[in-house]
């Protein structure tokens, strides 16, 4: 084992509601924090007596506060996203793969993330911002199924200022709504992206990552510094029961980022 | 600009040069893009500025060089929004097919650059110059293709709300 499995015990501390079915959980440590983590990395989260999820990481604080993004889809995301500040949750990791986003230094950044895909990257992209000087462009494509469905929309502005260039796309536009209209990919070509310089950290639905991982090497941008979050059936998150394999890899372990050069071949595989 | 026959004008080697930094006619040789630059001119045009409305004659067409375009239909009571485009896009396919009627509008949604293209002058151009219509059409066609794909993907509505494998309903 590499990483404790015994769940440490997190206070809510706040909650933000990020759409009518996403919440980010401020969570703070009661019992011995877990270690650091890195930008891309998840944890399991447990809803006491009901059961435990991974959830990536979209943020962490100087006193091992964490923020996880959490959308109501089952009976356990369901029961955190309800929980309100002082509810007790268990957490345990942090596992996985992250970013490095540092490798990507010196160069340029293309973050581009399909929906709730950008919680996991929202660290990368504060961790960049924070070292504003050690990239030259830090490009943040975002798509989003409606204006309303768009998560961290509050930070948006605050990250353009901080440097980042920041282009939002919805496939069904309502009402008022002036930004771009079509799928995350259509932004790549209007991007005027340095392929030499470039390294990309993608997150969202596989189909999308996929179909955005293929323009990009249709651009030039090369398999290994393309590089996306896959999520099978994590349970144990240290590698031991098998229910995250994908071909060789235990993406509990081996992912959930992964280089696209290794991802590529796996996601032709239907049986996978 | 444009003369008689065709209604292509002399070639300009500047005017074609810039051409040929757009996106969408990177690639093209010097001699096609002087051909293009006597059709076209540069245009900017401030937000809300209508390009074209469904059903009009598809005369003109456009490469934007920047701003953001909407794409729209009419419904009753309100406009709804297609697609947007971009920089580097192109804005307008029906000019090339029969009957030559905008399939839908297009709306500057920022203050928008662009070349503006003289439709009818181009096709001339073109079948004059088979190999000029092939690698113009190979363009639009790759342009095309990604708009059914764009549209097949939204469609698909990947964004909405799935269980995860081990968060059972």
């Amino acid at each position: 084992m590499t990483a404790p499995v015994l769940p440490s015990r997190y206070r809510v501390a706040g909650r933000h509601d990020e759409t009518h079915d996403t919440v980010t959980l401020d969570l703070r440590p009661v019992d011995q924090p877990i270690p650091v983590c890195q930008p891309g990395q998840f944890t399991m989260l447990y809803a006491f007596g009901i059961g435990e999820v991974p959830v990536s990481v979209s943020g962490t604080g100087p006193d091992a506060e964490l923020a996880q993004t959490v959308r109501a889809v089952g009976a356990v995301t369901r029961a955190l996203c309800a929980a309100g500040p002082g509810r007790l949750l268990g957490v345990r990791g942090p596992y996985g793969t992250h970013w490095d986003v540092a490798s990507a230094a010196g160069g340029d950044l293309l973050i581009v993330a399909g929906g709730i895909g950008l919680a996991p990257l929202r660290g990368a992209l504060v961790t960049a911002l924070r070292h504003r000087d050690r990239h030259r462009r830090i490009v943040v494509l975002i798509g989003a199924r409606t204006p309303a469905e768009l998560v961290f929309a509050r930070e948006l502005a605050q990250w353009r200022r901080a440097g980042a260039e920041v282009e939002v796309t919805v496939d069904r536009p309502t009402d008022g709504w002036t930004g771009h209209v079509g799928v995350v990919t259509q932004l790549l070509g209007r991007a005027d992206l340095d392929p030499a310089r470039t390294t990309a950290l993608i997150c969202g639905p596989e189909v999308m990552m996929r179909l955005t991982a293929r323009d990009l090497l249709a651009l030039g941008i090369p398999a290994h510094r393309i590089r996306i979050s896959l999520e099978r059936n994590m349970r144990c998150g240290v590698a031991e029961c098998g229910h995250c394999q994908l071909g060789p890899l235990l993406l509990c372990r081996d992912g959930p980022v992964v280089s696209y050069e290794v991802a590529a071949p796996l996601l032709a595989i239907r049986e996978l | 600009m444009t003369g008689p026959g065709t209604g292509v004008s002399q070639p300009s080697a500047g005017a074609g040069a810039e051409l040929g930094g757009h996106a969408f006619l990177r690639g093209l040789p010097d001699s096609y893009l002087a051909v293009l630059a006597g059709t076209c001119r540069p245009t900017a045009v401030r937000e809300g500025y209508r390009f074209f409305t469904e059903g009009d004659t598809a005369s003109l067409f456009w490469l934007i060089r920047s701003g953001q375009v909407a794409l729209d239909l009419d419904s009753p009571g309100r406009s709804l929004i297609v697609e947007t485009l971009g920089k580097g896009d192109l804005l307008g396919l029906s000019w090339l097919v029969p009957p030559y009627e905008w399939q839908f509008g297009a709306v500057a949604v920022q203050d928008t650059t662009a070349f503006e293209l003289d439709a009818a002058a181009v096709r001339a151009a073109c079948d004059a110059d088979p190999g000029l219509g092939y690698a113009l059409l190979r363009r639009a066609m790759s342009a095309a293709s990604s708009r059914l794909r764009a549209a097949r993907i939204r469609m698909l509505d990947l964004y909405a709300a799935a269980g995860g494998p081990q968060d059972a309903p």
